[in-house]
C-alpha cells in the first residue's frame, strides 16, 4: 500500500448544483456526499453494494454510491433524495410513500424512493412484477415490501 | 470500510491505457463499472498503487453486428446488454444471465468485461483483512493450505460470474489487447482452472471486445441459476444450454456448468448426447445426469456442496427443457 496520495480536483454536479471539490482519489461518492457536502440522505449500511441504502441516481439511473468513486461521477448528473422536493413540496413518489405507509424506520427510504422515481421516469405505468424487479436491489427490513409496492403503484396512478 | 489510498489515472485513449498497464503491471488495476473491484479494494484483497479508470476512453461500450458476429465492447453495461435489440430475444441465455447479475442498480453500471473478469470467491477468502489474518494464509492469499477443504491440496475458490457460462455456451471469443499487440481467445481459454489466479490474462492486457458468433441455423438457449434470494446473490450453481437445430434434429449443442469450481465447465460429453438427435427423442434427464456427473463442489459457499452438486443436474435439466420448448414454440 502506498502513502496517502495528494487530493485532486473533482467537479461534481449534484441536484442541479455544481460543486468544485478537492478530494483524495479513494473517496467514494457516498463519503463525499455525507462527509463533505452534508447530504446525509444517502445512508451507509452494508458498504459493499448488497443493500441499496446508499442509492443515488447517476444520469437518472439508480446506482450504489458506496461502490462508486466520487471521481467517477464527474461529468455525470447526480441526484440524491435531497434533490427531489421542489419549492418545499415533496415529489409525488415521496408523497405516495408517506400516504401509503411505505416508510417505517426510514433507513431504506431514500434509496427506495429514488429507485422508484427512476422506474416511473422510464416506465410510468409499471406492472407489479416490474416494480418488484426494479426495487429488488433495495433491502427493507421493516415493511415486508407490500406497502412500498403499494406506494409505487399509487404514484404511478394505479388503483391499489 | 474505507478504500485504501491509491493514485487515480483516467487515460483518454486505449493506447494510453495500454501504455499505463505495460508500465505499472501488477501495481495497477483497471476500474470499469467498479462494482467488483471496489469491494475487493475495501477488503484489501487487492492493494494496487494505481487505479486506472476507463471512463474517459471513447468507444469502449456499444453493441454492433459485424461479419456474422455480434460484437459487444467490453465496457458495455449489463443494462445495455439486456436492452439490446441485437441480442433480445435471440440470445436469450445472455439476457437471462445479465438479468441475473445482482440487481438492476448493479446492472446499470457493471460492465460485461468486468463480469467476465470477476475473481473467484470463497467464504474463507472474501472476508475482511482482520478475519483473514486471524484465519491464516490460504492458497489464494499466498499460503500453502486450503482453509475451506481440510487437506485440500489446491485452491477451491469458485468463479461466480453469470455471463461467462452463457458466453461459453455461445462459443464466444474475446479480443485482448496489450501494448503493441492483440489476440483473440475463446471465453473458455480465458479461464486457467486455478483458483489462485482464475484468468489467463497477464497484468498488461485489457479485454476490449466480446465476439458472439451468430449461429447459421435456428437456435435456442437458456441460463438457470441457483441462489438464496431472487436477486443480489451470486450463483451457487448454474447451468447454461445452447442448442441449434435443422430439420427437427439437434445440430450444435453446448452445456456449461458454473459456480462449481475456479472456472465454468463445458460438458462436451453430455452435449454429445444431444447432437444428431431428433428434438422429440431427447431424453432430458439422461443428458442432465451426464452433464452433472462428477462435477465437484466444495463447502465454501453459503449452501452445502452436497446440495449444490444435486442442483447442477436439476438446473441442467431445466435449461435443456426451456431451450427445447423455445425451439418447439418457434416451430423448429
Amino acid at each position: 500500500m502506498m502513502e496517502k496520495p495528494e487530493k485532486i480536483r473533482c467537479a461534481l454536479r449534484i441536484n442541479n448544483e455544481d460543486y468544485d471539490l478537492f478530494i483524495s482519489p479513494h473517496r467514494t461518492l457516498l463519503e463525499v456526499l455525507r462527509d463533505e457536502l452534508q447530504l446525509t440522505g444517502a445512508k451507509e449500511s452494508c458498504n459493499e453494494g448488497a443493500c441499496g441504502t446508499c442509492t443515488v441516481l447517476l444520469d437518472g439511473l439508480p446506482v450504489r454510491s458506496c461502490l462508486l468513486l466520487a471521481l467517477e461521477a464527474q461529468g455525470r448528473e447526480v441526484t440524491t433524495i435531497e434533490g427531489l422536493a421542489k419549492d418545499g413540496k415533496l415529489h409525488p413518489v415521496q408523497e405516495a410513500f408517506v400516504e401509503h405507509h411505505g416508510i417505517q424506520c426510514g433507513f431504506c427510504s431514500p434509496g427506495m424512493i429514488l429507485t422508484a422515481k427512476a422506474l416511473l421516469d422510464e416506465n410510468p405505468h409499471p406492472t407489479e412484477a416490474e416494480i418488484r424487479r426494479a426495487i429488488s436491489g433495495n433491502v427493507c427490513r421493516c415493511t415486508g415490501y407490500a406497502k412500498i409496492v403499494e406506494a409505487i403503484k399509487a404514484a404511478s396512478g394505479k388503483e391499489i | 470500510m474505507a478504500l485504501p489510498p491509491f493514485q487515480y489515472v483516467a487515460p483518454a485513449t486505449v493506447d494510453e491505457t495500454l501504455a499505463l498497464l505495460s508500465e505499472y503491471g501488477e501495481r495497477i488495476k483497471v476500474l470499469a463499472g467498479g462494482t467488483e473491484i471496489t469491494g475487493r479494494l475495501k477488503q484489501r484483497l487487492v492493494t494496487p498503487s494505481h487505479i486506472l479508470s476507463l471512463k474517459n476512453v471513447p468507444g469502449f461500450s456499444g453493441i454492433a453486428t459485424k461479419e456474422g458476429e455480434v460484437v459487444i465492447k467490453a465496457g458495455t453495461t449489463l443494462r445495455e446488454v439486456i436492452a439490446s435489440p441485437l441480442l433480445k430475444p435471440a440470445f436469450s441465455a445472455i439476457i437471462q444471465a445479465a438479468e441475473a447479475v445482482a440487481a438492476p442498480p448493479i446492472q446499470n453500471i457493471a460492465t460485461i468485461g468486468g463480469n467476465l473478469l470477476q475473481n473467484t470467491r470463497c467464504l474463507e477468502y472474501n472476508q475482511s483483512e482482520l478475519v483473514r489474518k486471524a484465519s491464516g494464509l490460504c492458497f489464494k492469499t499466498g499460503g500453502g493450505t486450503c482453509l475451506a477443504v481440510k487437506g485440500g491440496n489446491r485452491c477451491f475458490s469458485v468463479y461466480q460470474g453469470d455471463l461467462a457460462p452463457a458466453l461459453m455456451a455461445f462459443d464466444a471469443t474475446i479480443k485482448v489487447e496489450k501494448k503493441g499487440s492483440s489476440r483473440i481467445l475463446t471465453v473458455c481459454d480465458l479461464f486457467s482452472g486455478k483458483g489462485e489466479s482464475p484468468h489467463t490474462l497477464s497484468a498488461d492486457e485489457l479485454v476490449t471486445e466480446i465476439h458472439l458468433p451468430v449461429p447459421a441455423s435456428p437456435f435456442a438457449s437458456s441460463y438457470k441459476k441457483l441462489r438464496m434470494r431472487g436477486s443480489l446473490d451470486y450463483p451457487l450453481a448454474s447451468a447454461c444450454v445452447f442448442l441449434s437445430v435443422g430439420d427437427g434434429v439437434a445440430r450444435e449443442a453446448r452445456i456449461v456448468l458454473s459456480a462449481c469450481g475456479p472456472s465454468p465447465l463445458s460438458r462436451t460429453e453430455a452435449a454429445g448426447l444431444l447432437k444428431g438427435k431428433a428434438l422429440t427423442q431427447i431424453d432430458v434427464q439422461e443428458v442432465a445426469d451426464a452433464a452433472a456427473r462428477g462435477v465437484e463442489a466444495a463447502d465454501n459457499l453459503v449452501l452445502p456442496a452436497s446440495y449444490r452438486r444435486k442442483m447442477f443436474r436439476v438446473l441442467a435439466a431445466r435449461a435443456i427443457r426451456e431451450a427445447l420448448d423455445d425451439l418447439t414454440k418457434a416451430g423448429s
